[in-house]
């Protein structure tokens, strides 16, 4: 396919030039380029008939996408469609890109083959460029109704953030339009949920914003200080994207990481028994097709099932269902524009009043979407169109719901989900539909919950949840690991009068017979008196049966979570990130204020030694003080040392600060990211030499753990943090839920890594390891078989990592 | 009304812009890009040759004639704005008119300005000047006027629009880029509609 272009504008050499540039872009692929430009050579102005003439010339069949520059060329080109044809109107697009750049982008396109619309879109994006690079370095001019800001959030703008822009935006008397400058989308509304997150903005996209009205300029800047801000994501932006997964302060062995209200919740793989060995995002197919098993020589009506473990805890109970009534649109008269329209509305507020009593992020989202502009405009339209109120919101939800499947980011896409959440809730309340039901106390069986029955369940009723369908990263398994009822999902369908279920690996055992039945309340014993026993011996020393001590740290990254380590009963702190005191502010902290922070941390500790990683910066969490360039892959980017190196002054000033703490009390000092040799010789000799400072490199690179001799004359420790390990030699993204099959766990390649880091390092050189495995007590045995001296796991895992160590 | 008188009556407008094309061209100079005289009097110089050359048998080919001539041969916007109006009467015109049918060809060029332009009243263009005529027209032959007495207020009607358009600010075409500079000065697009008018009450008008 090759679609031609047409150039209308005043001055025939301008139009002829402005074809010619756009030419040398198609790269030899011709594309058809007509000219209609002045009346003559010399005299300005367009003429509507050779214009009709040179669509008909450019149009191969593929039809042809028309520039113009201003004025009459604009008149003059609508003039000419009226003289074509039917047939051959249909195949031209006037599109308003600005001449120059559109056409640019237009033959690029063009060139390779694009249909009419993709030639236009491209051709309207054309000026991107030149507004990124304005945009970037003027982003908040103050007084014009227009700015461009960077989109600082890990998961870019998705609901939550997105909601809290249209929540703001709304509130000003202005009409705010946003586009992605990035994707070169098209302006959308900011009053509307759904517009704004088919922007599919990520992390680092360029966000244009404009407005007009009485409020116009405050909207813009209170949008710029919005993005600054992260769109209200502080916490998320603060903590450390790479060790997001980590486990985090539960009580018992927690499975993910405690901000799991949060929306994108990732599965954490390491922490995961390896027996359960499920996939993150469970293929129901498979499941339904044949996981049940009969267990041999249990009673006959036993069957064992498995599915991906979401919220931990062992529950047994008699099985309980959700008793609720289909949603089925009746076919009814239309009651009339005004009648159904009143209808809606009072179904939209009940709908908000029974949302506007969960508590969650993700129904403040809900709650969005329920006042979403475009969703309501087009509910309305379709009711003017004579659908009933049910069959109207029905046909709106479902279009956004649509829109969203499409995209190509499956965290936006996801967002589907809410969309159909909203729109039940709605539906049930126009049809008067009552909530769903439990009938009694025990295990729910259900083929998936929606967040609000998620949220609603009470616990005192509901001591299990087993789904059919899902992930543990949807929304329902998220609440119900926030509230603490113990969930299995993705399970296939279950029949049963029975359940016992894991929480924990995944396991679910319908009609269980009274051994396995006395089997499943053992275990739930024996994990109750497990963590009163780790926790009753907590402070003391780990050791194993051979009787070495090993010392169990804390990882930390606030003074907060160094109190939470000492209650836990940490030996030390193993590592300190010290992101927390540089993120999220508008200047470097001061060598005196991070004396003062390094100190409370130590004292926090009670005078046990603390491990000091110097800042793991990179371009996904940019330090506002330091612009960063956009990078394609932060993770393989300037960050940690390779970030300090490039910003001595600032790294200076962090390692006066550390040497100044290390006079008063045990403080070690180790720099991330070290690659080659030559990084730590120069980070050493800018630290300068230090009596009585324990020097340490974390071992994160493939690089650096195969070449760990090298290093050994250089360090008094090195410290391996096993989840950038796995995830740099498994070229696997441990955030991503389709990879947990390969970052889970300990994988052989990294167990050999380990290995050859504490052959290198020998007697005198200690070896810890600070990433999510070492609170695995599989593999714990594992890792001092290696030869790991010290490990460091989040402060609640501390006291069960301490009793896997004596059980070695 | 048939071709023939029409024919006159367009005639007569080009011999008008022709005459004031320096007029024209110094009011489109204080606000736009002052080619409008220039513009006008070359489209119109190309209809009278069309004209000459093949005399349209039809009011509809006559308008036909006139708005394709016009869209190619103006070059600024006011070819398009024109040509457009020319097309719709063409559509809307009746092989004989009378003093309402007339009304409603012009009606109908009307429209099609305004959907060409996207312009509205009090916009400072040409509308402010053909509206007032369309409506005075209709009201005239409403009344029981006869043509004379009907164009004869259709033109002071839009006298009095191109008078109004001084002190408005331009919100569409070149002018539009001078803002608040743009007040003080008539719009040239309703100056020449007041022209085309003074031509329809000295010939249609005199016809009747």
């Amino acid at each position: 396919m090759t679609v031609g272009l047409v150039v209308v504008c005043h001055s025939r050499p301008l139009g002829r030039a402005a074809a010619a540039l756009a030419s040398e872009m198609t790269q030899g692929r011709p594309v058809a380029i007509s000219v209609a430009a002045g009346l003559d050579e010399g005299t300005f102005g367009t003429d509507a008939v050779a214009i009709s003439e040179a669509m008909t010339a450019a149009d191969d069949g593929d039809g042809v996408v028309v520039l113009m520059d201003l004025g009459s060329a604009v008149l003059s080109a609508e003039t000419a469609l009226e003289l074509l044809d039917d047939e051959q109107r249909e195949r031209v697009v006037l599109c308003p890109a600005p001449l120059v750049e559109g056409l640019v982008a237009a033959a690029v396109t063009a060139g390779t083959g694009g249909s009419r619309e993709e030639v236009a879109a491209e051709a309207l994006s054309g000026l991107a460029g030149k507004e990124a690079h304005f945009g970037t370095s003027a982003p908040a001019e103050a007084g014009d109704g227009s700015a461009v800001v960077r989109v600082l959030n890990p998961h870019g703008l998705h609901a939550r953030p997105a909601a809290r822009l249209v929540t703001e935006m709304r509130s000003f008397d202005a009409v705010v339009e946003v586009r992605n400058v990035t994707t070169g989308s098209g302006w959308v509304p900011a009053s509307s949920l759904t517009r704004v997150t088919t922007l599919g903005a990520l992390a680092g996209h360029e966000l244009a914003v404009r407005a007009s009205g009485a409020q116009a300029r405050a909207a813009v800047e209170g949008f710029v200080r919005l993005a600054a801000d992260a769109f209200g994501e502080v916490t998320e932006v603060l903590a450390d994207p790479r060790e997001r997964y980590v486990n985090h302060p539960t009580t018992g062995p927690a499975l993910h990481r405690g901000a799991s209200t949060s929306h994108h919740y990732r599965v954490s793989g390491g922490s995961l028994p390896e027996a359960c060995g499920q996939a993150g995002i469970v293929d129901n197919s498979d499941v339904a097709g044949g996981s049940a098993k009969a267990t041999g020589g249990a009673g006959d009506t036993e069957r064992l099932l498995s599915g991906a473990p979401s919220s931990p805890g062992i529950a047994v109970g008699p099985a309980i269902r959700l008793h609720e009534q289909p949603l089925q649109i009746p076919d009814e008269p239309f009651q009339g524009t005004e009648a159904e329209q009143r209808r809606l509305d009072e179904a939209l507020t009940a709908a908000h009043r029974e949302i506007g009593q969960l508590s969650g992020d993700i129904f403040a989202a809900h709650v969005v979407l329920l006042e979403d502009a475009a969703l309501l405009d087009d509910a309305r339209a379709q009711i003017a169109q004579g659908l009933t109120a049910p069959r109207a919101w029905r046909a709106a939800t479902d279009r956004a719901a649509g829109e969203f499947d499409a995209l190509l980011d499956p965290y936006l896409r996801a967002r589907a989900e809410d969309v159909r959440a909203v729109s039940t809730q709605v539906l049930r309340a126009l049809l008067g539909v009552p909530p769903a039901t439990v009938d009694g106390d025990g295990i729910l069986l259900a083929d998936d919950l929606t967040p609000a029955q998620a949220a609603t369940l009470d616990p005192t009723r509901v001591a299990g949840v087993v789904l059919a369908k899902g992930s543990p990263t949807s929304h329902a398994a998220i609440l119900l690991r926030t509230r603490g009822i113990p969930a299995v999902v993705g399970a296939g369908p279950v029949e049963a009068k029975v359940i016992a279920l894991d929480g924990s690996t995944g396991e679910v055992v319908a009609d269980p017979a009274p051994e396995v039945l006395a089997d499943f309340h053992q275990r739930a014993e024996r994990q109750k008196a497990s963590r009163d026993n780790a926790r009753a011996n907590a402070a003391k020393p780990a050791v194993t049966t051979k009787g070495v001590t090993i010392h169990v740290g804390a990882n930390i990254g606030s003074v907060e979570e160094a109190r939470a380590a000492a209650e836990n009963g940490a030996d030390l702190a193993g590592l300190v990130r010290t992101e927390f005191l540089f993120l999220g502010r508008d200047e470097a902290p001061s060598e005196d204020e991070q004396v003062a922070v390094y100190r409370a941390i130590a004292d926090a500790l009670g005078g046990r030694p603390i491990i000091l990683r110097t800042l793991d910066a990179g371009s996904d969490k940019p330090l506002p003080y330091l612009p960063a360039p956009q990078e394609a892959n932060p993770f393989l980017g300037v960050r940690g040392i390779r970030h300090s190196l490039a910003h001595r002054e600032m790294f200076a000033e962090q390692l006066r600060a550390i040497v100044r703490v290390a006079r008063e009390t045990p403080v070690s000092v180790m720099f991330p990211m070290i690659t080659k040799v030559e990084e730590l010789i120069e980070a050493r000799r800018l630290l300068g030499d230090v009596p009585g400072l324990r020097v340490g490199m974390m071992v994160e690179v493939p690089a650096a753990a195969l070449r760990a001799s090298d290093f050994t004359p250089y360090v008094d420790f090195f410290s391996i943090g096993t989840n950038d390990l796995t995830q740099y030699t498994l070229a696997a993204e441990r955030g991503n839920a389709d990879l947990l099959a390969l970052s889970s766990g300990l994988d052989p390649a990294v167990e050999l890594l380990i290995q050859n880091v504490c052959r290198a390092a020998g007697e005198k050189t200690k070896v810890a390891v600070c990433g999510e495995l070492a609170a695995d007590e599989a593999v714990v045995p594992r890792l001092l078989a290696a030869g790991v001296q010290e490990l460091s796991v989040a402060p609640a895992l501390v006291p069960l990592t301490k009793q896997a160590v004596r059980a070695t | 009304m048939d071709a023939t008188a029409l024919t006159a009556w367009l005639r007569e407008f080009a011999r008008l812009v022709a005459e004031n094309k320096d007029e024209l061209t110094a009011l489109d100079s204080a606000i736009g890009d002052g080619d409008h005289g220039v513009n006008m009097d070359r489209g119109l110089t190309a209809v009278v040759a069309a004209l000459d050359a093949e005399p349209p048998e039809t009011p509809s080919a006559l308008f036909k004639k006139v708005g394709m001539t016009l869209i190619s041969k103006v070059g600024g916007a006011s070819g398009p704005l024109y040509g457009t109006a020319f097309l719709r009467m063409s559509a809307a015109a009746d092989a004989e008119l009378d003093g309402p049918g007339f009304a409603k060809v012009l009606r109908a060029g009307l429209d099609g300005v305004v959907a060409r332009g996207k312009a509205a009243p009090g916009d400072k263009t040409m509308i402010d000047a053909l509206a007032p005529a369309v409506d005075a027209l209709d009201a005239a032959f409403a009344s029981g006027a006869g043509l004379a007495d009907a164009f004869s207020a259709a033109s002071e009607a839009a006298a009095r629009g191109r008078e109004a358009t001084v002190p408005l600010v331009a919100r569409k075409g070149r002018a539009s880029y001078l803002g608040e500079r743009s007040a003080g000065h008539p719009d040239p697009g309703a100056t020449s509609v007041t022209l085309l008018m003074r031509a329809a009450a000295s010939t249609l008008g005199a016809a009747g």
